[in-house]
Parts: C-alpha cells; structure tokens; sequence
C-alpha cells in the first residue's frame, strides 16, 4: 500500500490537474507494475465471477509461499538457488507417505507403506524434515559462491528428482502416491475447494508474517550484508557461513510446508510436479517480482499464475501450448528485465 | 594441538596491543610478508610506510583474519593465535577498513552502521528488533561521520568521500580497543583529509590504538608517535617517527637514491 | 588447525579416488567383456560431454561469465539435423514444415549477413570514400541475399545437396584464394599482388568447382550437409545474441549472475518454443552410420561411436591449434586476462568476441547433433547437455582447455562405470555428485588453469 500512497501523499502539494498526477507517476514502475497485475487480477475476477479465485487461488497461495521462501535466499542472501523445488519435493513426498490411505496401497501390486496420519500430524514433519536435509545440504553448499553455486544447485534438484522418479521402495517412482489426506479439525474434512483455498490463505499469511519478522529483525539485516559483502560482515564478528546455514534452512522448510499443504490439495503427487524446470520457473517467479522484497514476490507469483489463466484466453493457442507459451514469456520477461530492471518489478536488490 | 598459547616473555602483556612474531603469507612464489616480527605499542598511533608491494595491506588483512596465515604467530591480549578467524577479531578487540572501500553497497547507509552494532549470535539476532539504543548509536555515529543527513540513501549513492567517512564510521561503531585503517587518507580532498585526521585523533584520544597506513609523510609525521616501515614483505626500521625518517636505509628505500 | 584439516580433506579425497580406481580394477576382473563395453559407451557419452565441455571452456575463459544459451545451442542444433533430415525420418516433413519458422531463421541470417559485411568491410570501403548509404545498400543486399538463400535451403530439403554444394565450392575457392595470397604476401611482401590473385581466383575456383561437384554426386553428402547447416545456425543465433544482448549488458558492466540469469530466461524461452514445434515426445535422428555394430572382444562397438570420438579430438586440436599459433588465438587469450588493456592496445574486443561466441555455439551444437544422432533428441535435452558440459569443465579444471576434453572423458566414464551395480537412471544423480566431490576436494579440477 506504501507504494501506491506514498507518490500520491509527497505529490500533494504540487498537484493540481489530473496532468499533474500522471507527470508524478510516469516514472515509478513499481507503482505501475502494482496497478496493471492487481488490475489484471481484478479484471479476470469481474469477468469470471468469484469462482475463478477459488481455482486459481490456491495455485497461487503455493506459489506464492515458495517464492517467499526462495526470495529469503536469493534477494535478501543473494543465493542464487536454482534447487528450490527439490525442498518443496521433499515436503510433498513426506506429506503423500505419512498420509496416504494404506487401504488403497493393498489394492496395487507394489504396495508402499504408508502410515494414513492425519494432515496435522504428517504437517510437522514434512517442515521438519525439508529442514533436516537442508540442513545437510546446507553445510556442503555453504563453501560455493556465485555461479559456482548455481551450477551445485541445479545438482540438488536433479539429484532429488533422481530419488523421487527411481527410489521406487519409497515412493512409487513415476506412478505416483494417491489418497493424500486432506486437513481435518475436529470432525471437520477441509474438503471443498473454497475451504481449502482460505485454510491455505492463511498459512500463506503466517509465512509472510515469518518472513516479515526474520527481514525486519537483526538477522535480516546482516543478511543483507551477507549479499553485499561477505568477508566484510566477517571483520565485524559475524559468522556468515552460520547465517547463511540458518536462512537455508528457514526457507527449506518454508518450502517443505508448502510441499505438504500441494500434496494435500491435489491429492495425488507423482515426480514429474518437481523437475528441474519447475524450479526454474520459481527463480524466475522470484525475478520478476522483485528481489529482497516479500510483497514482489507475491505480484510475481500472481502475474505467473494470471499469464496462464490469461493464455486460455488467447484465440491462436491450443490449449496443450499453454504451459510451453507461458515459459517462452516469461523466458522473454526475464532477459528483459535483466537488460532494464534488474532488481525486478518492484525489487531493492539488483543481481 | 591447541590453536591458543599463552605467551610469556620479555614483554608484560600490557606493553603492546599487538604483536606478531615471524608471520609470514606466501601468493605462489612471492613472499608478500616475510617472517616479519613488529610490535604496535599500545594506546597510540602507529603508521605503517613502506613502497608499493611492501605488504602492509597484506599484513592488515592477517591481522584482521581476511587472509590465512602461512606461518608464525600474532599476539593480542597474551594470547598467542596460530589462526586469526575474521569474525573472532573484534572479540580480541581488533576491527578495520579496507584500502578499497568495502561498503554494503545495496543498503542504507543508516544500515550500514546498524548493522555492526547489533547481535552477532544467531538466535538471537532472529528476535531482536532495531533498538532505540542501536538507533542512538549509529546517529551519533553518523554525526560525528557528517552523514546523517544522507541516511536514508543506499552507500552505493555516496561518493568517494563519503563511502571512506562511512566505512570509518561503520569501524568505530565497534567499541574495539585497536582500530586497523588501510589507507584512510588515499585520494581524498584536503577537507575531507582534515575531517578523517580528526576522527583518528578523537579515537587515539580516546585511549585507543590506532594503525593507520598511508603514503602522505606530512600525515604520518603530524599524526604518529610510532613508525614501521616494511620493504618486499620484511622489516625495515621501527621506532619513533622523526628518528625512522632520519634514517638513511628509509630514504633510500623510499626516494631509490 | 587449518592445515590439519586440509590434509585430512587431501587424504579424504586421495582415498576415494583409490577406492574408485579399485573398484574399477575389481570389476574389470569380474568381467572384462563388460568392462570393455562401458569404456566404449563411456568414451562415445564423454566425447560428446568433451565437446560441449570444450566450446563452454572457450567462452567462459574469455568473457568469464556462465551463457547457459550453450545448452539451447545443443538442442537447436540437434533439432536442426532433424528438421533439414526430417524427410527421411519417422513422421515426416509435413509434420514440422513451418513456415514462419523457416522466416525467422532467414530473418536472423539475414541480419548476422548484414552485420558481417558491415563488420568486415565496412570501415575499408569507407576509408575509400563510399557513401554511407552505398554501404548500407551493400550491407542490406548481401543481407537479403543470404536470407533468401536461407529461407530456400530450409524450405526445400530435398533440394538440399543441390543448393548447398555450390555454396560449399564458392567457401572453399575463398579460402583456397585466401591462403595463396597469404602464402605469397608472406614469401614475398612488397612485391605486386595482382598475378597472385588471378592465380589464387583460377586454382581456387577450379577447386571448389571439383568440391562442390564431389558433395553434389556423393551421396549421403546431404546428412552432413545438414550438420553443417544446423552448425552455422546454431552458431549464428549465438553471435546475434551476443551482438543483441551480453554486449549491451557487458558495457552497462552488469554482474556476471545477470547474464547468468538472462542466459536462463533465453534457455527456458528457446526450449519452450522447440517443445511448441516439435512437441516433447523424443524423437529419432536418422542413422549415420548404419547401426549394425563390431563385435570387439564380446563387445558391442558402433562405428558412430568411434566417429563421436574423433569428431571430439580433431575438435580440440583445431581449437588448440587456432589458440595457439594464430593472432585471433592470441587476441582470446588476451581478452580472457584482461579485456580493457586489449582494448587499449588495439583489439578489436567486439569482433573477437563475437567469434568466440559463434566457435562456441557451433561446438555446443556438434555436441547436440552427435548425442542426437547415438540416442534420441527431446527438446529439454539441452539443458542437461550443458549441464553436462559444465561440469565435465569444473572437473577438468575451469578455463584450461585440456581440462574439458580430460573431464568430458573423465565424466563420461565414471557415469558409465556408475551405472554397472547402479540402475541407469542415477546417471545423473552420479555426476552431480560427482561433481559436488570435485569442488569440495579439488575446486581446481584436475588440471589447473595455469
């Protein structure tokens, strides 16, 4: 909201046509970048009808949360992860396992076990879980920097698609586990999709208020000379492989919350939901948004999921091209952006 | 093997703020410094001269822990240390600049002090919030800087000056007992000088010690009480200044007569 | 302390290498049959890795940034083949002739041409006192010539071999000219250069007229006439990336992780546009050389393999060669330790550059092309290519060329002979770790830049 008021309250004074007004707000992308996906938002609402929130919106609420969750490492530590989905992966998996209904697994001829907890107690344990192996991950990549450490992380997605396309013992390769357990408080199944999107919403704003308080505090401004300039930070008694070790985790686990809340909602998760591309789409989630700033990263995971639902809407493109056609504009988005605006929409950092 | 030895010797421990004995740092062949064995004298100035490549900003760097050493020992507070880790400095009372100026670029310039004031332990840090205590530091830091002002503004907008004063600034913001500057004066105007050469004095003042390298004699001259010059990684002379710039072997090591 | 555990890492890392040699020794002993049969499949995956390592090597070590385009450049070149051959493959043209695709690459070529002329001639003509506008027509005729040229070769693929050999013979006379002008200039450099030049032009032509009759008559000749095509593409829409984009961002000094990134947006665009076209499904590349394999000793040889292998090596030492003993060798290596003092002592920075860009591409795609032609091509296989090649480059040593061809051989062994207890599937799982080894224990590679 601060961006949207802030040109209109310090142009106060001077305006007085409508001229005026456009003169102080033609320059200010972020305000623009804010108006024309909110808009676009609002317009696909109007035309649609409210239902086209409920289907879209719990894609976006994941989303979103995993763009939190990456723009953690990359804008504010200024690691650039490309291995993010394989967390997300790894919460999803523990999710499909702990909960999956062992009734159905009898009926297959390779039956997995699988423990049919309830959502809220397999929940923990996927956060916790992303987290452990973040943590071991975390200490190997701690030593790599720049494209260095791209390149390393590409490997771990690759490495954690490996495990969940051929550990077939543990998760049934590329035929997937079904019957994910969807929450329940009391006696009460989130099973309509509505429920669903509001329970996701509001995990969505606890991970954003997580995010908030870990950006604002102390932390997170050693963080942000992490990015800067590690061996400076150093000098003034900050261990920055220790820091960096925490922040990783922290996201890891973010993303492995948003993998258990995936598995839940479509119920049926199989490899192919977390290869290497899909990462890459999240950094570029993460890009286009902004870097170092957790509200663009939500308007870059609305404008991701808005440029798919718009593409429906386009005459010329077969419906089986959507994904490809998103990918190629957003692959053009992203060179764009990294020849005028690095730093994102309505980022603070430039890569 | 014990990384800390207590040091006995010639010399109480309270003689000197710091001390090294024979540490020496190798890039390939070159030998950037050579078994070099100086002491700082405590609550004091001490200049460092020497030609280029003489390795001074080397052997700030080891003293701060931002390189490794190859050999020998530093001594700080009796405490004699085989490896200085960069971030364990200023727990043995030690902090610095950096001859390039090393900001953080994409950060306000208010952060930038803030940022070193605040909680090192991890844990910790996840918790605390900028205080009115933090605050009030760093402003009056940033005064006596002459940046406040410019607070608001990322350090990568400030000029050259500026970032020198800044990075001055973010280095005194540490409360440390020995303070290592690496060619505070270079490439400054002359106002920007006098303003640098009082900082310096306001810390020795202070009570604290103070190593400053510089090129400029007339500074080094009307600011130390304590003089070392270094030649290919190796001591030449040390002792008080106007006796050491007496000397034959440190005229022709600097005018090549 | 420090060095204490330094050494321990060193004797960490020394065991797992013995113990990676033993079990090779072991499993040799077990059955040597099989053990032959994975080097001959290690060897033909890492000429293919040696190749894409080696076009990688010569970019990153001259403008030092990653330009992940290299694994679209594998992808384009392998889909090319498949689009000039496309006739005599499963499917068959009609599925994939596309017209406004055959317009962009005659657009692109178009272009480069354009440049190219300009680039080259330009200043000279110029100097002579030509208007600038004649040089803008020369530049905009020679453009549009080559698009067309272009746009007929991609349209009509049947009449490839027809098309081409002409053009082959007019290269071929060029650089016959070329040289005897050189050699003679170098014998005798003061002395009237006429005679030498309708000497050169008749020899030159008459061989090239011999060459291109040879390509027209031989058949076959198509195949590889579409190598080369897939080749030039690939590296031209490198060099017009290059021009286009990394130069524009090189002189705004952009950070090496910007172009990482933007490389990335051009990689996860051109795969996207390759899976609209071609779909995704993996699809075959014609046989090059018959697939009935030797039997050599109870195993399996293909003659394509050994092929692979070759193309990798005479690869390489053209490059070395080019390197080293050429003042465009001289001019990289310049560039790649200091760029603004080249420029400063009179490198044409921009051109060689550009060069480089194009080398690079077309290595990448020869890469693409040859993997393509031993299993299948899908259009995300760039990316795992490259990736591929790039860490075949760390395990060689980043920037030193011998490095990438070792660690391309290197790489594609240990996968082969990772695979033998392992399923084929962790192939890739093998590398990565492979590679995480490396850095933890040898950040250098094998072979150290200097």
């Amino acid at each position: 909201m601060r961006i949207i008021l802030k040109p209109i309250v310090n142009s106060l004074n001077f305006i007085r046509t409508p001229r005026d007004l456009w003169r102080a707000w033609r320059g200010n992308i972020q305000l623009w970048a804010n108006l024309f996906v909110i808009g676009w938002a609002v317009v696909f609402m109007l035309w649609q009808g409210a239902g086209f929130a409920v289907t879209v919106g719990t894609v976006f609420a994941i989303w979103a949360m995993l763009a939190v969750s990456l723009n953690l490492v990359v804008g504010f530590t200024g690691l650039l992860s490309v291995g993010h989905i394989g967390f997300f992966g790894i919460g999803a998996y523990s999710m499909a396992v702990l909960s999956s209904n062992p009734e159905y697994e009898q009926l297959r001829t390779e039956a997995l076990t699988t423990f049919a907890w309830p959502f809220f107690a397999a929940l923990p344990v996927c956060v916790l879980l992303s987290g452990v192996v973040a943590l071991a991950v975390g200490v190997v990549f701690n030593r790599f920097r720049d494209d260095i450490y791209v390149l390393v992380s590409f490997g771990f997605a690759i490495i954690a698609f490996n495990v969940f396309l051929n550990a077939r013992s543990l998760t049934r390769g590329a035929f997937g586990i079904h019957e994910i357990a969807r929450p329940q408080i009391g006696g009460w199944t989130l099973n309509g999709e509505l429920q669903f999107l509001l329970f996701v919403l509001a995990i969505l704003a606890v991970v954003m208020l997580i995010a908030w308080i870990i950006v604002t505090s102390s932390f997170g401004r050693v963080l942000t000379a992490i990015r800067e300039d590690e061996d400076a930070i150093e000098v003034f008694g900050y261990q920055a492989t220790q820091y960096k070790l925490a922040i990783w985790v922290i996201s890891a686990m973010i993303a492995g919350l948003a993998g258990g809340l995936f598995a839940s909602w479509t119920s049926f998760i199989d490899p192919f939901s977390f290869i290497l591309l899909e990462s890459i789409l999240l950094v570029s989630i993460v890009i286009l948004g902004g870097l170092a700033t957790i509200w663009g990263s939500l308007l870059g995971a609305m404008a991701f999921v808005l440029l798919e639902e718009g593409m429906r809407f386009l005459p010329f493109l077969p419906a089986e091209y959507i994904g490809q056609a998103r990918q190629v504009v957003l692959g053009i988005l992203l060179v764009l952006l990294m020849l005028f605006r690095p730093q994102g929409l309505v980022g603070k950092y430039k890569l | 093997m014990s990384i800390h030895t207590t040091i006995e010797g010639e010399h109480a421990p309270d003689d000197f703020a710091l001390e090294t004995r024979e540490i020496s740092k190798h890039f390939g062949a070159v030998k950037a410094v050579d078994e070099l064995s100086i002491y700082i004298p405590r609550r004091g100035m001490t200049s460092i001269v020497g030609p280029n490549g003489s390795g001074k900003s080397t052997l700030i760097n080891l003293l701060s822990g931002t390189l490794p050493l190859d050999g020998g020992m530093v001594i700080v507070d009796g405490l004699g240390l085989h490896l200085v880790k960069a971030h364990e400095t200023p727990d043995h009372g030690i902090t610095r600049t950096f001859q390039e100026v090393r900001l953080f670029d994409q950060i306000s310039v208010m952060d930038n002090v803030m940022v070193v004031l605040t909680d090192r332990r991890v844990f910790p840090a996840l918790f605390e919030r900028a205080k009115q205590s933090h605050r009030a530091k760093a402003q009056s830091i940033l005064e006596s800087v002459g940046l406040w002002d410019k607070r608001d503004s990322l350090a990568m907008e400030l000029s050259y000056g500026q970032r020198k004063l800044l990075e001055i600034g973010r280095a005194m913001a540490l409360d440390v007992q020995i303070y290592l500057f690496d060619e505070p004066f270079a490439g400054l105007f002359p106002q920007m000088l006098e303003r640098i050469k009082g900082i310096l004095k306001q810390v020795r003042d202070d009570g604290r010690t103070v190593l400053f390298i510089s090129h400029n004699m007339d500074i080094v001259r009307e600011l130390s009480d304590h003089l070392i010059v270094l030649d290919s990684g190796r001591l030449l002379v040390e002792g008080e200044v106007d006796e050491v710039l007496a000397r034959e072997e440190v005229i022709h090591a600097y005018l090549g007569t | 302390m420090y060095r204490l555990r330094e050494d321990y890492g060193t004797t960490l890392a020394y065991s797992l290498a013995v113990a990676a040699a033993l079990y090779v020794v072991w499993k040799i002993t077990q059955s040597p049959e099989q053990a032959l049969q994975f080097t001959f499949n290690g060897l033909a995956v890492g000429a293919v890795y040696a190749l894409i390592a080696i076009g990688f090597t010569l970019v990153y070590s001259t403008v030092w940034f990653f330009d992940l385009y290299y694994g679209a450049a594998a992808a384009l070149g392998a889909y090319g083949v498949f689009y000039l051959r496309s006739f005599d493959t499963l499917g068959g043209r009609y599925e994939v002739n596309e017209p406004i695709l055959n317009a962009v690459f005659a657009l692109v070529t178009a272009g480069v041409a354009a440049w190219a002329m300009h680039e080259a001639f330009g200043a000279r003509l110029r100097q002579r006192g030509t208007s600038r506008i004649t040089i803008r027509a020369i530049d905009g005729v020679v453009g549009t010539a080559a698009g067309i040229y272009m746009w007929f070769v991609l349209t009509f693929p049947v009449l490839m071999t027809a098309l081409l050999s002409p053009a082959v013979g007019v290269i071929v006379a060029v650089v016959v000219c070329w040289l005897l002008y050189r050699a003679y200039r170098y014998v005798l450099f003061d002395a009237s250069a006429v005679p030498v030049v309708i000497l050169g032009a008749v020899i030159g032509c008459a061989i090239g007229a011999y060459i291109g009759r040879l390509i027209f008559q031989t058949d076959g000749a198509g195949l590889y006439l579409s190598w080369a095509v897939s080749c030039l593409l690939a590296g031209i829409v490198g060099l017009a990336l290059y021009r286009g984009l990394y130069a524009y961002m090189r002189e705004r000094a952009r950070s090496p992780l910007v172009m990482l990134v933007a490389s990335l947006g051009i990689l996860l665009a051109m795969t996207a546009f390759t899976t609209i076209i071609f779909q995704s499904a993996p699809r075959p590349l014609p046989d090059a050389f018959g697939s009935e394999p030797w039997v050599i000793a109870g195993a399996n040889l293909k003659g394509f393999n050994i092929f692979t292998v070759g193309v990798s090596i005479v690869g390489f030492i053209a490059l070395l060669f080019a390197l080293k003993w050429t003042t465009f060798g001289k001019a990289v290596r310049a560039i790649g330790d200091d760029e603004e003092v080249s420029k400063v002592v009179g490198i044409n920075t921009t051109v060689v550059i550009a060069i480089v860009f194009f080398v690079g591409a077309v290595y990448a795609a020869l890469g693409g092309i040859l993997s393509g032609h031993d299993t299948a091509i899908q259009p995300r296989m760039g990316l795992l290519l490259l990736l591929k090649g790039w860490i075949a480059s760390v395990v060689g040593g980043i920037g030193n060329l011998y490095g990438a061809l070792l660690g391309g051989f290197v790489l594609g062994m240990i996968e082969q002979f990772g695979i033998w207890d392992l399923a084929g599937e962790w192939k890739d799982a093998i590398s990565f770790v492979l590679l995480i080894l490396f850095l933890s224990f040898w950040p250098n590679g094998i072979l150290p830049r200097r």
